[in-house]
């Protein structure tokens, strides 16, 4: 099959972010909270337009990938979260690029992620 | 342009521990604020003082909850020369009414009734007089689920009208009492978006508002009141001072 032209395919953005929990997520809790947080906040309908998609996640840092018309209400969603299964969480996003190579290497590579757990508090 | 330096004005603490401040500085510092200021529920003895942790401003302030409007008077009088931010708890129309007339008040915070917004023109033609800040509680949006969040962001959408309507100075806050319940900036721009609110008018909310509201009680030398200032005779100049003499 031919691959679709470019200029057909969504345009898509990948936000950075890091997630400062009290203890740690697993990859299915975490998703199942951003469907659920997406769907009360924007409803079924909204919340397919974002077309939300979490891609990397490994211990707090990952990327989400959505539509790139749709990043402020994707924001909004994550913002919305505050706990996952009873764990208190804060997600922050630490920025946005249109691609999944140029979000991990600006923003995740050697980035200082802040833990409540840690040290320097 | 330089990068705005945001502000939250409404942070609550149930311990005044050091360990728990310098954790909520340091956070506070990592999602890119500035200054936060730290309230304290009133009638407690003790109030946070004002001070700099690192680079991050740490305000003292205070909430009332009254009962009464007639009782305002008397608390802010209480705490006038104490704190940073005065903030006032709405919620019944004369409390309301009392607030906004006060040029004492800073901010006045969850406004609704349980009936509506708790704000209409009268009040915020009276607001944007007395310079009394409203605040968008963005708390609201992060906690609340289902009818109850629908209701506040109806109530955001009519306030934030009035509020373009009269010019009248607004703050977006997040209410936090755990450091969980922080958002960033750019977090909180996209929340305020949720009611409408552009992104330029969210970042004064976030900087130049609050940011006002905490100089306030830095007054320059010679300050004397609202609208007077003491000058030093030398720095009047001979022409002017021939006028009047």
């Amino acid at each position: 099959m031919k691959v679709l032209p470019p200029t057909l395919r969504p345009k898509k953005r990948y936000l950075a972010f890091e997630l400062i929990a009290e203890s740690p997520i697993s990859r299915d809790e975490l998703i199942r909270e951003i469907f659920s947080a997406a769907s009360h906040l924007l409803g079924d309908v909204g919340a397919s337009e974002c077309a939300i998609r979490l891609l990397a996640f490994e211990e707090s840092n990952g990327v989400v990938r959505c539509e790139s018309d749709r990043t402020e209400n994707t924001r909004a969603v994550l913002a919305s979260i505050t706990s996952i299964k009873g764990k208190r969480v804060l997600f922050h996003v630490l920025g946005i690029s249109g691609t999944v190579l140029g979000a991990t290497k600006k923003y995740l590579e050697g980035a200082d992620v802040f833990s409540p757990q840690n040290s320097h508090i | 342009m330089a990068e705005p330096l945001f502000y939250d004005l409404s942070i609550h603490l149930k311990s005044e521990d050091p360990v728990v401040l310098k954790k909520l500085s340091n956070l506070a510092q990592h999602l890119g604020y500035s200054g936060i200021a730290i309230n304290s529920v009133d009638n407690s003895s003790k109030l946070v003082r004002s001070m700099e942790i690192d680079t991050i401003n740490l305000l003292s302030s205070v909430e009332l909850k009254i009962s009464n409007a007639s009782k305002l008077h008397g608390q802010i009088g209480k705490y006038l020369n104490k704190v940073d931010v005065i903030t006032v708890v709405g919620g019944n129309e004369s409390i309301n009414r009392a607030a906004v007339e006060n040029p004492n008040v800073d901010v006045l915070t969850r406004l609704a009734t349980p009936k509506d917004n708790g704000f209409n023109h009268v009040l915020a033609k009276e607001a944007a007089d007395h310079n009394v800040a409203i605040s968008f509680d963005l708390g609201d949006i992060i906690h609340l689920r289902g009818g109850r969040r629908v209701h506040s962001l109806m109530n955001f959408r009519k306030n934030l009208l009035l509020v373009r309507k009269y010019d009248v100075p607004f703050i977006l806050t997040s209410n936090a009492v755990s450091i969980f319940d922080m958002r960033a900036p750019r977090e909180m721009i996209a929340l305020a978006a949720l009611f409408g609110m552009t992104r330029e008018e969210a970042i004064s909310g976030l900087s130049e508002t609050p940011g006002a509201i905490a100089l306030k009680k830095n007054h320059s030398p010679g300050y004397i009141m609202e609208g007077v200032l003491e000058l030093d005779s030398s720095s009047v100049s001979d022409d002017l001072r021939g006028e009047h003499v």
